[in-house]
């Protein structure tokens, strides 16, 4: 009985991840893209055309104040863009209603940030579950979620003697991998990191960046990394440089 | 919090004084001399203040015999022990007197007196005083405050020892009111008459009938016929008498003292809302430093819905919380502070909380709750200006 269960979700798990293969041909595709904060103000960010395609890895650079964190607000559907069309995995983002782009970024998207990336009331292990938390869809992936969690913990060099520590006793290199393990779990298509290499040093933000980009692979997913270092542009797959007002 | 907690406490002390009504409970009315209605209550039922002026034994005789009442307590108060009062009184007492929520008196130990010489301590002196079953102990005449003028020719030993009651009982001797006129048979006008003793083996064969007794307690076998039997006492040709229905009188009371409860009652209103101002204003000032953390439950999936929801529920769960200790340390202070409040005079709080307390605390999660909605929505409009990425 309890074989034939597994079976089945060995199945499902099949189909997901089958579905999401097909999806997942083109991560992101951005045409002709206008943002500004009101609507008679300046243009504040303007991309005439971004195509990331699935399990390739972007790296975005530029200096500060040039709107590289709007365009991931605008890919995480957290802003709308004034004028033209952002799609994400075959879906465009404009023809979602919030509460369905909300629950599209928590089934999708992976996020690390610069740094205070963990909630600081949970626990180590509580904050790498938490995506399972709020989408199903990364709890099926996950399957057994403690197990893939600490997995994530132990192949990110996480001592396993710290996930059940409280997140704020970590140093901001073990929080940044602990943010990495939450961005990866359950296999999100697309992996987003604004700058969370910059708190740390030059010889582990190389280490870092392997790190996440070989857990990214073996996840399958697409990676947008967005520096002000244009040196790290070397480990990634294409590498697309915003200026003030407008990308070159 | 800290304010819903002194809340809670403001309104345990309301309830406090509520329970005063409740040191004396299934007693219909209260006969002694002529004297202030009030003053008779709480010096029969409170031992407080001074005495009203006696009534004779005889009327209290034809009190008992009258076809309405069901049973009398005869009380001869007066004498004290360490500064305890004593009470001398019949063994019905122990089977009629009733305190709070018509309860019963229980004996922790021990058991009812029934010899001359023979004494029931309440628990707070005996706790107090550390008396067992069996200890011997001496009255003093009056308050005690007057060396010399001790009854230490006449021990009595302690035959039981009442379970608490947090009402004035347990800070009373209760002897068998016999026994206070054995004491005074070789008194005069208030001093030991000189060169002139008896001894405690020879009172027995006098008379030791009371002349006069402070109080009696009447239970009657209808409570609606509290209002005749009052106006026939008050009535009495033969002498002086006050009939008291003690909750009457501890109303008036109540209305003396009203000014003050409706002071606190203010106050504890306007400490609830300094309360909750102060949580909002933790909240709000609270909220920049978590816009990090909204960030983060946004780019996991959170819609700006959740966040408002989850910082009402915040609100509500500290609301709750202070509610809930509050109620706990109530709880708390009646368990082990009663002695302490028993001390001044207060009576046996019930613990369980009544419904207009529920209600209270009802109001008090529905305004920390109300409270949180402004918080909440600055959080909302935040996290949408936000993003993902907060400009801090």
């Amino acid at each position: 009985m309890r074989g034939a269960l597994r079976n089945l979700m060995t199945i499902r798990r099949l189909l997901i991840r089958h579905i999401d293969t097909n999806m997942a041909q083109t991560a992101i595709q951005i045409d002709a893209l206008e943002f500004r904060w009101r609507p008679d103000g300046p243009i504040c960010l303007c991309l005439p055309a971004l195509t990331v395609d699935g399990g390739k890895s972007l790296f975005l650079h530029g200096p500060s104040g040039v709107g590289k964190s709007t365009l991931l607000n605008l890919i995480g559907g957290v802003l709308q863009p004034v004028q033209g069309r952002i799609s994400v995995l075959g879906r465009l983002l404009g023809e979602m209603s919030g509460a369905e782009r909300d629950s599209f970024r928590a089934d999708h998207l992976g996020f690390i940030f610069q740094q205070f990336n963990l909630i600081p009331y949970l626990s180590v292990l509580d904050n790498v579950l938490l995506p399972c938390r709020f989408s199903r869809h990364r709890a099926l992936r996950a399957g057994d979620v403690q197990a893939e969690a600490r997995r994530l913990l132990a192949a990110l060099d996480l001592d396993p003697a710290l996930a059940t520590v409280a997140a704020t006793q970590l140093s901001v290199g073990q929080q940044q991998r602990v943010a990495a393990a939450r961005a990866l779990i359950g296999r999100p298509d697309i992996l987003i990191a604004d700058e969370p290499t910059s708190a740390l040093d030059a010889p582990r933000q190389a280490a870092f960046i392997d790190l996440l980009l070989s857990e990214a692979g073996a996840a399958g997913s697409s990676v947008v990394f967005v520096s002000h270092d244009p040196r790290l542009a070397v480990h990634f797959d294409q590498s697309l440089a915003l200026t003030a007002g407008s990308a070159a | 919090m800290k304010a819903l907690l002194r809340l809670a406490v403001m309104s345990a002390w309301n309830r406090r004084l509520d329970g005063f009504a409740l040191s004396v409970s299934g007693t219909d009315l209260i006969v002694g001399g002529r004297a202030h209605p009030l003053q008779l209550v709480l010096y029969a039922v409170f031992h407080l203040g001074d005495a009203p002026p006696m009534m004779r034994w005889e009327s209290c005789e034809r009190l008992a015999g009258d076809p309405a009442v069901a049973w009398h307590i005869p009380l001869a108060l007066g004498d004290s022990h360490h500064g305890y009062p004593v009470v001398g009184t019949t063994a019905d007492y122990f089977a009629h007197f009733q305190y709070g929520d018509r309860q019963a008196l229980r004996l922790a130990e021990g058991r009812p007196f029934s010899g001359l010489f023979e004494a029931v301590v309440g628990a707070e002196l005996a706790a107090h005083m550390g008396y067992r079953l069996g200890q011997s102990i001496e009255l003093s005449h009056g308050e005690g405050e007057i060396h010399g003028m001790d009854h230490d020719d006449k021990p009595f030993t302690v035959v039981g020892i009442l379970a608490p009651t947090g009402t004035a009982v347990d800070r009373s001797v209760q002897v068998p009111i016999q026994s206070i006129e054995a004491l005074h048979l070789d008194w005069l006008g208030g001093v030991r008459a000189p060169g002139f003793s008896i001894p405690a083996d020879q009172v027995s064969k006098f008379d030791l009938t009371p002349k006069a007794i402070n109080a009696c307690l009447l239970g009657l076998h209808q409570r609606g016929a509290v209002f005749g039997v009052q106006r026939r006492i008050n009535a009495w040709a033969d002498e002086l008498l006050t009939a008291v229905m003690p909750g009457v009188a501890l109303d008036q009371l109540w209305q003396t003292v009203g000014g003050a409860e409706r002071a606190l009652q203010a106050l504890s209103w306007l400490v609830l809302a300094v309360g909750l101002g102060g949580l909002m204003a933790v909240m709000l000032a609270g909220l920049n430093e978590r816009r990090r953390e909204m960030a983060i439950l946004r780019s996991l999936g959170a819609g700006p819905r959740h966040l408002l929801g989850l910082l009402m529920l915040e609100s509500l769960g500290v609301s709750a919380l202070g509610a809930l200790l509050g109620l706990l340390l109530v709880t708390l202070l009646t368990f082990f502070g009663g002695e302490l409040l028993a001390a001044y005079g207060l009576a046996a709080l019930p613990l369980t909380v009544n419904d207009s307390e529920m209600q209270l605390l009802g109001l008090v999660l529905v305004s920390g709750l109300l409270v949180s909605l402004l918080p909440a929505w600055r959080a909302y409009r935040l996290s949408l200006a936000d993003g993902l990425i907060p400009r801090l």
